[in-house]
């Protein structure tokens, strides 16, 4: 399998946000029915379903381009990627109203108020979980794909 | 007749005479490369990966987090 390196590399970088947004559109949708929330749905799909996909796919690609020079391991590669996405995200968030930004707090969907002590360590562990994520299933997926 | 004559002769009934200058119609080392290059592309991309108890660690304070701010887990899916 060497033809086609890098689209190979692309749709196995979109397998994983793909997989996951099924997820979130039926916590989302379920909340809505069972709470009766007024969620704005399709402002908050915006990004994890035009965005993130198309972003983890070319991040992956980068990785295959790059490897040969810089060396760097999947995981850690993937690691910086929250580093683009959450910057591109919050603000993507908050033009759509998806997020307002309080003086001591945060509040996503309308509902969730996060105070920004909490935000600072779940950055930490948004890291450690992109790690993980692009170690293994991104690995994974590279590996069943003759790309890694 | 002792024993290695008659093992010797055993050996030429069971086995039948290979032809002199017999060879295979085509050269056969191409294909058992491509096989032995096939079995261990196969067995690297199905190998159960070791996971360091480091990365171990690193998934239980995720978990440990997950439960603790369980608010976060839909906001964690956005960000995703």
């Amino acid at each position: 399998m060497t033809n086609h390196p890098y689209l190979r590399a692309y749709l196995a970088g979109v397998l994983f946000p793909t997989l996951v947004f099924p997820l979130l559109l039926t916590a989302l949708v379920l909340n809505l029915l069972a709470y009766g929330q007024p969620f704005p749905v399709e402002r908050i799909m915006v990004f994890p379903l035009a965005f993130a996909p198309a972003c983890w796919g070319l991040w992956n690609v980068l990785w295959l381009a790059s490897r040969n020079r810089t060396h760097l391991p999947l995981g850690l590669h993937g690691a910086i990627l929250p580093f683009l996405l959450m910057p591109l995200a919050t603000v993507l968030a908050k033009r759509l109203g998806v997020i307002s930004l309080g003086a001591h707090s945060v509040t996503w969907f309308q509902a969730i108020q996060v105070p920004y002590a909490v935000i600072a360590c779940a950055f930490t562990f948004a890291l450690v979980m992109y790690y993980l994520v692009w170690k293994y299933i991104i690995g994974f997926v590279n590996r069943v794909l003759g790309i890694a | 007749m002792n024993h290695d004559d008659r093992i010797k002769e055993l050996l030429k009934q069971a086995l039948p005479p290979v032809e002199s200058g017999a060879e295979p119609e085509r050269n056969l080392w191409p294909a058992v490369l491509r096989r032995l290059d096939e079995d261990t592309t196969l067995q690297r991309r199905t190998a159960s990966f070791f996971v360091p108890w480091f990365d171990w660690a690193l998934l239980g304070g995720l978990a440990v987090f997950a439960v603790s701010f369980p608010a976060m887990i839909p906001v964690f899916l956005y960000y995703l």
